[in-house]
């Protein structure tokens, strides 16, 4: 396909009008029609109806819209880029983190991106993943990363970035500091620290403790509050593998490997990206996140076999 | 399965169904790309070949090459991640010289491994004619990775995100009905290696790109199973350079 085809085709999408499309692509309308008509014959179906003067998108028009704007603007970033560059424009880039993740995650892609995107600036919000799906919507941040989420709106682009493990984290003086892994019966007649609005709290309680009430901790949605209740010897904590830890706690693994969630990365579909949100997310998307917890043996952040299966 | 020949693509061992501690793949130094494609197309079942040919019969009636870039247009720069992360600038890439920049489908692909291990072969020889190397896949996450360590490879694989670049080289196409259902009934989900819910790929393409940012040599062949010669790309390359001077 095209690139002026592609082009021409997300002009009538968004303006439903031949005219107004053909002028906004500066081109004659006869011309938009014949790459829209090209573009059409490739893809092996119409996109749009064109029925008196109803236009509207056909349901492969619609299939394939989201798509083709991603492509687009990800071709035009790097134009883009060269642009604010010239005109020595701050680049702000606002990204979510779910208080699951670590914002040491993010430090290493926003110094790549750094290299490249003069005038980066960027700001980081922490919220439970579906606050930062509102924030998301309504434009607040450009980008989210969060564990497990109920609901995505359809218009979220969801990618699974890895898949790590929940480690134990307590005071070496606990009880258990000394076993080589906490079993589940552990955990039982343990005092567990809450994560207040944990994405996988819900998940442990349902898939191990269905029928009892655990013996209730204290709870914090802060996860250094969390850490130094811990330190403090009030109890343990179920936290991912990759955060970082304070230097006078222990990490233990659940017996089996009991509990893991997958880290994805969300940003709005069909929004039109920054060159600093082009580079994020490429770089999110290629990054060997396995990186992040280097002191195991083996690569325990491993790319799940099968992500979210697309449409 | 009634068949007696299995796919293609199971025979030759998409790279990332290998463990780690695979043997690298035969040397094919010795060999021109056109016999490993004789060797490889000898493999082919009946559903290979019926798709195979669907496939290019439908890449040549709709005339997508058509759209490639060509020799003397401006080739588009680019900034796109390699398998680890890094990003790389087309400016950059071409900054001390030609970059010869191709585009190939996949890890999953036979033909693609074996232009790879051709390239790696040849990569000294493009260093020292003063030129760069890269190559781009449509592959996103840990894909290029794995690519990468099963054929040992040193190459610069960049990974062509939501394929902005492949489309701005006119190589992108969309993947026809009849070619997604052979490859997911081979195992090959592109959904999830692209990260994008519409499967497209590229035109296997390979050019030559001056350190001015112009295209010197373009080869795109509708028929992914052929491929641009190592020894036609150095003397593409050679030609480019003579030329600049």
């Amino acid at each position: 396909m095209e690139l002026h085809q592609v082009r021409y085709f997300l002009a009538v999408a968004s303006t439903l009008n031949f005219t107004r499309a053909a002028e906004q692509c500066n081109v004659t309308q006869p011309a938009l029609t014949k790459g829209v008509q090209k573009l059409e014959q490739e893809l092996g179906g119409q996109l749009i109806y064109r029925e008196r003067r109803l236009t509207q998108l056909t349901d492969l028009g619609k299939e394939v819209l989201p798509m083709l704007e991603r492509t687009l603007a990800s071709a035009e970033a790097v134009r883009r880029r060269a642009q604010e560059f010239q005109r020595k424009d701050v680049a702000p880039l606002k990204i979510g983190l779910a208080p699951s993740i670590s914002a040491s995650l993010v430090l290493d892609p926003i110094a790549e991106i750094a290299k490249f995107v003069p005038g980066l600036h960027v700001e980081l919000r922490e919220g439970a993943a579906e606050k930062l799906v509102d924030l998301l919507l309504e434009g607040e941040i450009n980008a989210a990363m969060v564990g497990d989420v109920q609901d995505m709106p359809d218009r979220i682009d969801d990618w699974s970035l890895f898949e790590e493990r929940y480690v134990a984290v307590l005071a070496p003086t606990h009880q258990l500091a000394n076993r080589p892994s906490i079993g589940i019966d552990d955990l039982r007649e343990t005092i567990l620290l809450k994560r207040a609005e944990c994405d996988v709290a819900l998940k442990i309680q349902r898939a191990y403790f269905p029928e009892e009430t655990l013996h209730p901790g204290h709870c914090s949605g802060n996860d250094l509050h969390l850490q130094h209740m811990a330190a403090a010897g009030f109890g343990v904590i179920l936290a991912p593998e990759h955060m970082p830890r304070l230097p006078t706690l222990k990490t233990i693994p659940l017996e089996g490997d009991l509990v893991s969630r997958e880290v994805r990365l969300l940003a709005v579909q069909g929004r039109r990206y920054s060159p600093a949100l082009d580079a994020f997310v490429k770089v999110a998307r290629l990054r060997d996140w396995s990186f992040e917890v280097p002191d195991r043996g083996v690569p325990h952040a491993t790319v799940p076999e099968a992500a979210r299966a697309p449409a | 399965m009634t068949t007696t020949r299995t796919p293609a693509a199971t025979r030759f061992q998409p790279i990332d169904q290998q463990p780690d501690d695979a043997p690298p793949m035969p040397n094919q130094a010795d060999k021109t790309l056109a016999q490993t494609r004789t060797e490889l197309l000898s493999t082919f079942s009946a559903a290979d070949w019926e798709s195979y040919n669907h496939l290019v019969g439908w890449l040549r009636d709709t005339n997508v090459a058509s759209y490639a870039l060509k020799v003397g247009d401006d080739a588009p720069d680019f900034l796109l991640p390699d398998a680890d992360g890094r990003l790389h600038s087309s400016e950059q890439l071409r900054r001390n010289g030609p970059l010869v920049l191709s585009f190939f489908r996949g890890g999953w692909c036979p033909f693609c491994t074996a232009e790879l291990c051709a390239l790696q072969a040849a990569k000294d020889e493009f260093e020292s004619a003063g030129a760069t190397l890269a190559v781009v896949t449509p592959e996103t996450r840990d894909f290029p990775r794995q690519l990468k360590r099963s054929l040992g490879l040193d190459l610069k694989v960049l990974s062509d995100v939501d394929y902005g670049v492949a489309m701005s080289y006119g190589v992108l196409f969309r993947v026809p009905y009849e070619t997604k259902a052979h490859y997911s009934g081979l195992g090959f989900d592109f959904g999830v290696r692209h990260g994008s819910p519409v499967w497209m790929l590229p035109i296997p393409a390979t050019y030559v790109i001056d350190a001015e940012g112009r295209i010197r040599s373009a080869f795109v062949e509708p028929d992914f199973t052929i491929r641009e010669e190592p020894a036609q790309i150095l003397s593409s390359l050679r030609q480019a350079t003579f030329m600049s001077k």
